[in-house]
């Protein structure tokens, strides 16, 4: 019995690690060809760079635009999750705290939103944005984003505020504190953990985002990083520059994999409660 | 707590009005305005919007690529469904049920790939399926296989299922996690009582974790379907661009060709229409047909 155990623990964890390398392996090939040079990639894949040169880095940063858009993504991703938290924090709060008629109607209008498919609306927003002439616009995408995470995060900051007891509103409101000082200095320093899980979720999905930004934005000088990576990605068919393609990606990786190790619990916590909805 | 009802009612109007404002200029009148193009033969300069009823729906029946599009939908669908519940339902009830040291590594590097972009993830596997460089054809190549080397996303019948590997890959950290939650939760005096009356493994799994799982399961495979029908058309843009020849044109892809590079605005949002009707339709009788009493012991 005990020995059929432990047999059993060698053959399980065969599949798991099969599996971390199969997720590790293009993450590190990524690394380690944005080292080399197009002729080290194509001769060797596997090999360790022969020197690590950060060459291709340079080239990705200032010939291929990813220098500006890291910053525009940064930019989006900054304004987004900060707008997204204003539109959804006091909403959330009135759904939760406040009694009024049509609270629950409300709840589920934001909540049915998080099911239907957005393509159908990428084309009346397009001509939208293009009537205010904010096309190409980043402030303009920053606010779409916002708006498309407002019933995730509304939906995660709702059950959250659930768990939080009511005493503390109540005797503030005794005290005289407006309903403003209320959710501004009482609830919101309770919901830090709420609100911190909520705008990572967002700020990972806005870094990552593409389609619209493929849409939306048209010029170099505004991409994001997800339409430069898929333009330089579509160009080294042409320019082979390989080495600066994984360097590209690499500077775009990073920041995620930094929120990771630092937010890991959160990212997780949060993704898998945004996923439990149906 | 003196406060007026007028307070009460500016208060809450200062929570609701800007979010819904900007959520229905966004969100809501998109959709509906979106319906409303799709009776129209439009190409998007104002002139020549020309109202042809439903002509636009006409020209979908008969459309020859549409029947492929929503094909290659259902078929990511299904293949995902089951590629992803298997394998995550094994990996969480092997990082759960037999206690592997090391449980909390897999977790964390098992769940990276669903915080990645898309963009990074469909062009590292086109280089995984890279005729040259790829470690597919160099790995059939080095096991004597050579001559099932090919190019995988060149390929009519290779492209769309060499689409599935990638998304599978990307998928599975967030449902193994999800069933993970869904395992622990079940107590662990009704595995030891189910040790005694000599169950086994296997028995334990479809008798006991199976049934109490069972709403993590069904909230897996509907989220699946729905991030699918809605979203499949992004790897598809990386990855392949809906070819070759449309072997891997998806209902999403079409559109965004129709309606932003062929400039038919009108045609472009009725197929949106079909994506919204198929994506609800296919969640109702999802919901049905996987609706089970709820099991407790």
């Amino acid at each position: 019995m005990k020995l059929g155990r432990i047999l059993m623990k060698t053959v399980i964890r065969v599949p798991l690690i099969i599996w971390a390398l199969a997720v590790l392996y293009p993450i590190i090939w990524m690394f380690l060809g944005a080292f080399k040079s197009n002729g080290e990639i194509f001769a060797s894949p596997w090999s360790l760079p022969k020197v690590f040169n950060f060459h291709n880095f340079v080239s990705a940063w200032t010939d291929f635009n990813i220098g500006t858009s890291f910053l525009n993504s940064i930019f989006v991703t900054v304004l987004g999750t900060i707008l997204s938290l204003c539109f959804a924090l006091p909403t959330s709060y009135a759904i939760e705290r406040l009694q009024f008629r049509g609270s629950k109607v409300l709840f589920n209008l934001y909540l049915s939103a998080m099911m239907i498919p957005m393509v159908l609306g990428w084309i009346p927003l397009f001509f939208l944005l293009l009537k205010f002439h904010m096309i190409d616009n980043l402030w303009a995408l920053s606010l779409i984003y916002a708006v498309t995470q407002i019933p995730f995060s509304v939906f995660i900051l709702t059950s959250f505020l659930g768990t939080i007891p009511k005493q503390l509103e109540e005797s503030a409101a005794i005290d005289g504190l407006s309903p403003y000082g209320i959710l501004f200095r009482i609830v919101t320093p309770l919901m830090m953990t709420g609100i911190i899980t909520v705008s990572i979720m967002n700020a990972v999905n806005f870094w990552n985002e593409y389609f619209m930004a493929m849409i939306f934005l048209q010029t170099d000088e505004h991409h994001t990083l997800g339409v430069a990576m898929d333009l330089m990605n579509q160009q080294a068919q042409y320019t082979n520059a390989w080495g600066a393609l994984f360097a590209g990606l690499s500077i775009a990786i990073i920041p995620i994999i930094i929120v990771y190790a630092i937010f890991q619990r959160q990212i997780t916590k949060g993704m898998t409660e945004g996923a439990v909805k149906g | 707590m003196v406060q007026s009802k007028r307070q009460k009612y500016l208060f809450l109007l200062f929570c609701l009005l800007p979010t819904l404002v900007v959520f229905v200029i966004f969100t809501i009148y998109p959709l509906f305005n979106g319906l409303y193009l799709s009776f129209f033969d439009w190409s998007g300069t104002g002139s020549v919007k020309t109202f042809i009823g439903l002509g636009n729906y006409k020209e979908l029946l008969h459309d020859p690529i549409i029947p492929k599009t929503i094909w290659h939908d259902y078929f990511l669908v299904v293949t995902k469904v089951i590629g992803i519940m298997i394998i995550a339902t094994f990996f969480a009830v092997a990082l759960t049920q037999l206690k592997v040291k090391e449980a909390p590594l897999y977790r964390v590097i098992f769940f990276f790939p669903n915080i990645m972009s898309v963009v990074i993830i469909g062009i590292l596997w086109q280089f995984i399926y890279n005729p040259d460089l790829g470690i597919f054809n160099t790995g059939l190549k080095a096991i004597g296989l050579g001559s099932w080397t090919r190019p995988w996303l060149g390929s009519m019948e290779w492209s769309l299922p060499s689409l599935v590997l990638p998304s599978v890959w990307a998928g599975i950290g967030l449902f193994m996690l999800m069933l993970m939650g869904g395992i622990m939760n079940v107590s662990k005096s009704l595995y030891e009582a189910a040790e005694i009356d000599g169950a086994n493994q296997w028995q334990q799994f479809w008798r006991l974790t199976v049934p109490l799982v069972w709403p993590q399961i069904k909230t897996s495979i509907l989220y699946i379907v729905i991030t699918t029908l809605n979203g499949s058309f992004v790897i598809v843009q990386i990855m392949t661009q809906g070819g070759p020849n449309n072997a891997t044109q998806v209902m999403g892809s079409y559109l965004y060709q129709k309606a932003f590079q062929e400039f038919h605005f009108g045609y472009g949002a009725t197929i949106g229409v079909m994506i919204l009707i198929l994506s609800l339709a296919t969640v109702l009788v999802l919901q049905f047909l996987l609706k089970r009493e709820k099991v407790e012991y």
